[in-house]
């Protein structure tokens, strides 16, 4: 069976009118990702998380290198490889079930069926504010809002992008169960970027670490834990300790987050 | 129903912050809404009252004196009165009646001492001053033919900015969305721009086998510029990551545009729309004075041929009200459209 998602070698080199020239933000990376899987990209801020996961949703083209999806390299976006963005994308002249629809409809899998919006409403706790439009909302209610947009679509590959970055941990932690179950349901590939190594440990299977300027892969980490996964045993903490240790082997990362 | 929760609250929060106010003062603020009535009625017993200038109360041919004032002044006092009603019921109505209460009043003292300067003592002259009673006489005299020249105007008016709006939007949108557009469009705007759309009425005049065409030719084109700009800058503004995620959800160029383009430059085309506005009804105006032989502009400057000046004021009102009308009804779409700015800021 082919892999969900492969990067073959892959390269990105940004024009850079800023430094009058150009700047190598991804440089090498290889990578492969089985369907069904979930993943998780840890790295230092600017280290190309980011552009990895729109070049796989087909809205950078890589520079060098290959990227494919479902034995096809990738040419533009697709429904079927969703992404939650990291800066919110709401249409600003729709209300939060409005944008929904319009994911919904996008796709044609739009049926006019409202309770099905009702329940991603629910899942997000907003379903009080269906009506609301984006500026009306918390910055936490639109990452949720935003999250469960992409969810409603159900693509293959699902490409999350910081998705509970700006919520509160007991708000986040009742999302990242939910989207465990989401996951293993629809059995859907899942590639999300964090900078919480604990949510990176409790929900994914694999651990990219990432390494900055160029962005290359550093490490990859197997997370050999069966689910439902409990944050407070030894197996989760030993593997924490694992991946501070390998992020902090770097001088240059340190500095990074000095900045 | 959310909306009516928080106004409330706000009103509330005022009246808790603001300093409890005493009886007396309370009592005073009811009265002081009254004024403008009872100012209303001042305004009729100046008007039957005081007598007229010798010179024209002589000659009720040249000068007629009519009731028209008073019917304006009466309707205008039942409407402050009623008003009045409500506000003992209705807090809101009475803040806002309190709030308008200087402004009709200075308002009404201002209409009683240009009735006094003009009919009463002929301190201000005739023909260049006719008293207001002449001016809503000429208006009532006239109705039919002004009513008339509103729909000329209307339709004139409605033509030339409809056909401008739409050419105005798809060459925005278009040279907004696409840079082959704008490779071809954009020096066509450069050129076209800057020229006042008045600017072409001399030449309609000659060339347009029909100057009604070339008036709403002229009046489209004055359209047609700041909708582009608008549109253009609009689609322009329009945030990256709303066409990104459009795209993630498979929609194809098409429906980009319509579905994320245009909402997301609505904003922008609204303010072009209404810039649109003013600059047609100025060039309305122009092909009115100048060529075409029907609407508000016509019949002013044909008033102007016999000097009727009471008649050409009452067109200059008319005008007022009419324009008032058609921008509150654009101002109406805007909010209806943008709802969602309601409560931006
Ligand atoms: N469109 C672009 N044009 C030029 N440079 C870019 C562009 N997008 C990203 N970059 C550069 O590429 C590098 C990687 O950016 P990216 O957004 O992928 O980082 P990231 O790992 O997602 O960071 P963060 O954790 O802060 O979101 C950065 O140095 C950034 O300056
Ligand atoms: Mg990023």
């Amino acid at each position: 069976m082919s892999a969900a998602v492969e990067l073959k070698n892959v390269g990105k080199i940004f024009a850079r009118a800023d430094l009058n020239g150009t700047m190598a933000a991804l440089e090498d990376v290889n990578l492969s990702v089985e369907p069904g899987a979930f993943v998780s990209l840890l790295g230092a801020s600017g280290c190309g998380k980011s552009t990895l996961l729109r070049i796989i949703a087909g809205l950078e083209t890589p520079t060098f290198g290959e990227a494919i999806c479902g034995g096809e390299p990738i040419r533009g976006t697709d429904p079927r490889r969703g992404l939650v963005f990291q800066e919110h994308t709401l249409f600003a002249w729709l209300t939060v079930r409005g944008n929904i629809k319009f994911a919904l409809k996008g796709t044609k899998k739009y049926k006019s069926e409202r309770s099905e919006i009702d329940g991603w409403l629910e899942l997000a706790g907003l379903a009080e504010f269906a009506d609301s439009y984006p500026h009306q909302l918390s910055g936490g209610m639109r990452q949720r809002a935003a999250l469960v947009r992409a969810l409603a679509v159900s693509p293959d590959v699902l490409l999350l992008d910081e998705p509970l970055g700006a919520l509160d941990s007991f708000t986040r932690m009742t999302l990242q169960d939910e989207l465990a179950r989401l996951w293993r349901e629809r059995h859907s590939t899942m590639i999300m970027v964090t900078h919480d190594v604990d949510e990176a440990i409790y929900l994914s299977q694999r651990i990219i670490v990432m390494s900055a300027r160029p962005g290359r892969v550093r490490e990859i980490l197997n997370v050999p834990m069966s689910y439902p996964r409990n944050r407070a045993s030894d197996d989760f903490t030993e593997l924490r300790g694992k991946i501070l240790k390998s992020m902090d082997f770097a001088g240059d990362i340190q500095q990074d987050y000095a900045i | 129903m959310k909306r009516a929760e928080r106004a409330m609250t706000a009103w509330e929060l005022r009246r808790l912050e603001s300093a409890p106010k005493s009886k007396l003062r309370r009592a005073a603020r009811r009265a002081a809404a009254l004024l403008p009535a009872i100012l209303a009625g001042a305004m009729i017993a100046e008007y039957k009252l005081v007598p007229a200038f010798p010179k024209y109360a002589s000659n009720p041919i040249a000068y007629p004196i009519s009731n028209m004032y008073v019917y304006f002044a009466a309707a205008f006092g039942a409407a402050l009165l009623a008003w009045f009603a409500v506000s003992l019921v209705s807090r809101r109505a009475h803040e806002k009646l309190l709030l308008k209460t200087p402004l009709y009043c200075v308002l009404i003292i201002l209409l009683i001492a240009y009735d006094l300067m003009t009919l009463k003592t002929g301190k201000l002259k005739m023909p260049y001053f006719p008293w207001a009673d002449r001016i809503l006489l000429a208006i009532y005299e006239d109705r039919l033919m002004l009513l008339d020249c509103i729909s000329h105007s209307l339709v004139l008016l409605f033509s030339g900015y409809l056909i401008g709006g739409a050419a105005g939007l798809v060459t925005g949108v278009a040279a907004g969305w696409s840079r082959r557009v704008s490779y071809w469009v954009m020096p066509l705007i450069r050129l076209l721009g800057p020229i006042p759309s008045t600017t072409w009425i001399s030449i309609i005049l000659v060339v347009a086998s029909s100057l009604f065409g070339g008036s709403v030719f002229m009046i489209a084109l004055g359209v047609w510029y700041p909708v582009t700009m608008a549109a253009l800058s609009g689609v322009g503004n329009a945030q990256r990551g709303n066409f990104e995620a459009a795209r993630t959800f498979g929609l194809g160029s098409a429906r980009l545009v319509f579905k994320v383009a245009v909402p997301a430059a609505m904003p922008s085309i609204f303010n072009g729309l209404t810039q649109g506005m003013s600059v047609a009804c100025t060039a309305l105006m122009v092909a009115e004075m100048l060529g075409v032989e029907s609407g508000l502009g016509w019949y002013i400057n044909w008033q102007r041929g016999w000097a009727e000046f009471a008649r050409m004021y009452a067109a200059v009102i008319v005008i007022c009200l009419t324009f008032t009308a058609v921008n509150f009804a654009l101002t109406l779409a805007r909010r209806r459209v943008l709802r969602y700015q309601e409560d931006w800021k």
